[in-house]
C-alpha cells in the first residue's frame, strides 16, 4: 500500500508527479477510489422504456445499465457469470434479454440468469440459476443523473455529493424543470492520466486565458478579454472558487454562463428568464451564480461546463490513458430549438472536434508521459495559487476561494485524494467529517473580506 | 440537401475533373492553405457534417442519424471559417511546429443529380496525420459530398463525414475535409 501522504503534501498544496503514470498508484486507485465513489453512469432520459439499456464502464470494468420491467434501473457488471464473456456488444438499445455469444446463456434485463441451453441433458437440471445472475451494482439517481458504487458502506449518492447538491441544485432544481443529457456521447482517447482533465475542470480557469488564446480570440464574447492575460480584470470580483468534503468542487465565472457560445439568443433568452425564479425558488445566493459559467468535477472523474454545457466523463484505461466521453446538458424546459442551439455550440466548443477542446489535448498528454522520465518523476507539481485567500463563507457551502482562478478547488480534489487512499474504510472517513476542512487555515478570510468590501 | 439522390454516372471527362478537383482540395488542405481552400473550394450554403454513429445491434430499428442529432462537425460556412480563422491566430500551441497531414483519397464514385449543377459525390477517405516526433493517428471513413459546378469549377455544398471507429484514437479531430 502506497502511503498517499507522499503523494499529496496538503500544508504546502504540492503533489508528487508520478501521480499521473504510475501504475501501483492507479492500482490503489481502482480499489480505494474507482472501487469506492459514486460513478456517473447514465441519464434516466436514456433509459425511458422498460428493455432500455446502454453499456459503460466504471473505470476499466464494463457495465451494463437497465430499465427493468418494475420501472427500477439497474447496473451490473456486463460479463458472464459462466465464462466472463461479455453479454452485450452493443452502445444502446431496448431488449427484453442479454444472450451471451460464447455459450448462449440468457440474462434478463434485471441481470438474473432466466436460460442456459441444454440446462436438462447437459447440466442434469443441476444449476441453481439464481444463484448465476450478473453482479448487481448499487444504483441511486440525483436529480435524474444515474450513478453506480461497488461499494455496499459508502454513504448514499445524496450524501457522496453533500454540499456538492446544493450547488448543483442551482440549475437542476431552480431552472424550470431540471436537466438532461444529449447523447449518445462522442468517445476520444487521450493518452494521460485521468487526474489532468479532472482536476483541469474541477478548477483551472489560469489556463483558460494562455491555452484557448486563440479559440477566445475568434469566438468573442465575455471571455474574450481573458486572451493572452493581458488585460486589467478585478479577478477577486468577477467569480469564486469552491471546494467540498468529498473533492467535488468547481469554479464560476459570474455572468459569463453562454460566453462560450456564439450563437445563443434562446439560450440567453431562456437564462434571464430564470434568473427570477432561481432566487423565488432557492433564494439569492445561488440566483447570483445561475447565470455564471461553471467548470465542475464530481469526484472522482466526471466533468462538466455549465454554461458551455459539456458533459464529460474521464473513463480511466490504465495510468497513462483515457476515454473521453462527451454529452451536452440541457434544460428540460427549454423548447426544441434552443436545446439544438444549445447542442450545437457545446459541441463546436468541446466536443471531438472543438475549437476549445482541441487546445488541451497537448497540455493534458504532456504532463502525464513527462513522468516516464525517473528523475522527472521524483519531482513534486505545485498547486499554491491563492493559497490562504479561501474560507467557510457566510452565504455558500464548502470552502470557498476569492477567485475562479485560483486553485482552492484544485487543493480540495486532493485533500480528499489523499484521505480515501489511505483510509480502510468509508467509516475512517466519516470518523474526520468535523475536521475535513482543517487545512484550509484561514477561517476569517471572508468574514474580514466582506467587512473589508462594505 | 445531405439527402439528394445520385442519378446517372458522369461521364469519364466528367469523373477527371471532379477526381482531380478533389485531388487539388487535398492537396491545398495538405499546405495548410486553408483561407484559399474556403475561398475556391467552399460554397456559402455550405453543410460540413460529421454525425456520430453508435454500435447498435441490427435488429435496432432507430433512424440513422440526422442533421440536427449529435454530431462531431454540424457547421455552416460562417462556422467553418471560424474555425479557419482560428489557425491564424498565432496561438493554436498545438499547431506550432505545424503537422503533418495526408488525405488519401480513392473509391471515388460520381453522379448527377435531377439538378443540372449538382453532382453527388462518394469516396473514401484516409486521413493520416503525424505530430511532434512520433504521434502518428489515422482516420479512416466515407465521404458524400455535394459538389456544385460554377463556370469550369466546383464548390463544395454538402458533406458529410462518416468515420468507422466508434472511439476517436487522437486527441481532436480538429482538421478540415
Amino acid at each position: 500500500m502506497i502511503d498517499s501522504t507522499e503523494l499529496v503534501d496538503t500544508k504546502n498544496s504540492t503533489q508528487a508527479k508520478k501521480i499521473f503514470g504510475d501504475q501501483d498508484v492507479y492500482e490503489q486507485e481502482l480499489e480505494r477510489i474507482f472501487g469506492r465513489c459514486w460513478l456517473f453512469l447514465a441519464h434516466e432520459c436514456m433509459l425511458e422504456k422498460t428493455g432500455d439499456f446502454i453499456t459503460t464502464t466504471m473505470a476499466e470494468d464494463p457495465v451494463v445499465v437497465t430499465r427493468a420491467k418494475d420501472g427500477s434501473i439497474n447496473a451490473f457488471i456486463n460479463s458472464c457469470s459462466h465464462r466472463g464473456n461479455r453479454v452485450c456488444t452493443a452502445d444502446s438499445g431496448n431488449s427484453k434479454s442479454f444472450v451471451c455469444n460464447y455459450h448462449g446463456w440468457v440474462f434478463g434485463s434485471d441481470g438474473s440468469l432466466v436460460d442456459v441451453p441444454l440446462e436438462e441433458t447437459c447440466y442434469h437440471g443441476d444449476i441453481d440459476k439464481s444463484k448465476f445472475g450478473l453482479p448487481k451494482i448499487r444504483v441511486e439517481s440525483y436529480r435524474g443523473f444515474v450513478f453506480g458504487c461497488f461499494d455496499d458502506d459508502a454513504p448514499s449518492l445524496n450524501d457522496y455529493l453533500g454540499d456538492w447538491g446544493w450547488y448543483l441544485d442551482t440549475f437542476m432544481v431552480g431552472a424550470g424543470e431540471g436537466m438532461e443529457l444529449v447523447g449518445p456521447p462522442m468517445k476520444s482517447t487521450l493518452k494521460c492520466n485521468w487526474k489532468v482533465p479532472a482536476e483541469n475542470f474541477v478548477g483551472d480557469a489560469y489556463h483558460v486565458g494562455w491555452t484557448h488564446a486563440a479559440a477566445l480570440e475568434v469566438l468573442g464574447g465575455e471571455l474574450a478579454m481573458l486572451a493572452g492575460n493581458t488585460a486589467e480584470m478585478p479577478y477577486d470580483q468577477l467569480g469564486l472558487q469552491v471546494t467540498t468534503r468529498h473533492g467535488h468542487g468547481f469554479g464560476v465565472i459570474r455572468q459569463a454562463a453562454a460566453s462560450i457560445h456564439v450563437k445563443r439568443e434562446g439560450f440567453d433568452k431562456f437564462n434571464q428568464e430564470m434568473i427570477p425564479k432561481v432566487a423565488e425558488k432557492l433564494g439569492q445566493p445561488r440566483a447570483d451564480l445561475f447565470d455564471g459559467h461553471w467548470n465542475c468535477t464530481t469526484f472522482p472523474s466526471c466533468s462538466f461546463l455549465y454554461g458551455t454545457n459539456i458533459f464529460k466523463v474521464w473513463h480511466p484505461r490504465g495510468p497513462n490513458e483515457i476515454e473521453v466521453w462527451s454529452y451536452v446538458l440541457v434544460h428540460k424546459s427549454m423548447d426544441d430549438a434552443t436545446k439544438k442551439e444549445v447542442v450545437k455550440q457545446a459541441v463546436r466548443s468541446f466536443g471531438t472536434a472543438g475549437t476549445l477542446e482541441s487546445d488541451d489535448g497537448d497540455n493534458m498528454v504532456n504532463a502525464t508521459s513527462i513522468n516516464k522520465g525517473a528523475q522527472a518523476r521524483k519531482n513534486r507539481m505545485s498547486s499554491t495559487m491563492a493559497q490562504g485567500h479561501e474560507g467557510p463563507h457566510p452565504d455558500y457551502p464548502g470552502i470557498v476561494g476569492s477567485s475562479f482562478v485560483g486553485e482552492t478547488s484544485y487543493r480540495g480534489f486532493y485533500r480528499f485524494y489523499q484521505e480515501i487512499m489511505n483510509a480502510d474504510s468509508w467509516q475512517a472517513i466519516h470518523e474526520k467529517d468535523d475536521e475535513w476542512d482543517d487545512m484550509f487555515e484561514n477561517k476569517d478570510f471572508w468574514k474580514n473580506k466582506l467587512a473589508g468590501d462594505k | 440537401m445531405h439527402d439528394i439522390q445520385p442519378t446517372d454516372r458522369v461521364s469519364l471527362e466528367e469523373h477527371y475533373a471532379i477526381s482531380q478537383h478533389a485531388y487539388a482540395e487535398a492537396r491545398m488542405l495538405q499546405n495548410h492553405q486553408y483561407k484559399e481552400w474556403l475561398e475556391e473550394i467552399v460554397a456559402d450554403d455550405i453543410h460540413l457534417w460529421m454525425p456520430v454513429t453508435e454500435r447498435r445491434y441490427r435488429k435496432d430499428k432507430r433512424p440513422e442519424p440526422g442533421p440536427d442529432d449529435m454530431a462531431i462537425y454540424s457547421d455552416d460556412y460562417s462556422e467553418v471559417k471560424q474555425r479557419v480563422d482560428r489557425m491564424y491566430t498565432g496561438t493554436v500551441w498545438m499547431e506550432d511546429p505545424a503537422s503533418d497531414i495526408k488525405y488519401l483519397l480513392t473509391n471515388i464514385e460520381a453522379f448527377h443529380t435531377d439538378q443540372a449543377d449538382l453532382f453527388k459525390v462518394y469516396t473514401n477517405v484516409a486521413y493520416i496525420r503525424h505530430r511532434q516526433q512520433d504521434e502518428r493517428t489515422e482516420h479512416v471513413g466515407s465521404r458524400i459530398d455535394l459538389l456544385r459546378k460554377v463556370g469550369d469549377k466546383f464548390q463544395l455544398v454538402r458533406r458529410k463525414i462518416t468515420l468507422d471507429a466508434r472511439v476517436t484514437v487522437d486527441k481532436n479531430l480538429y482538421f478540415f475535409g
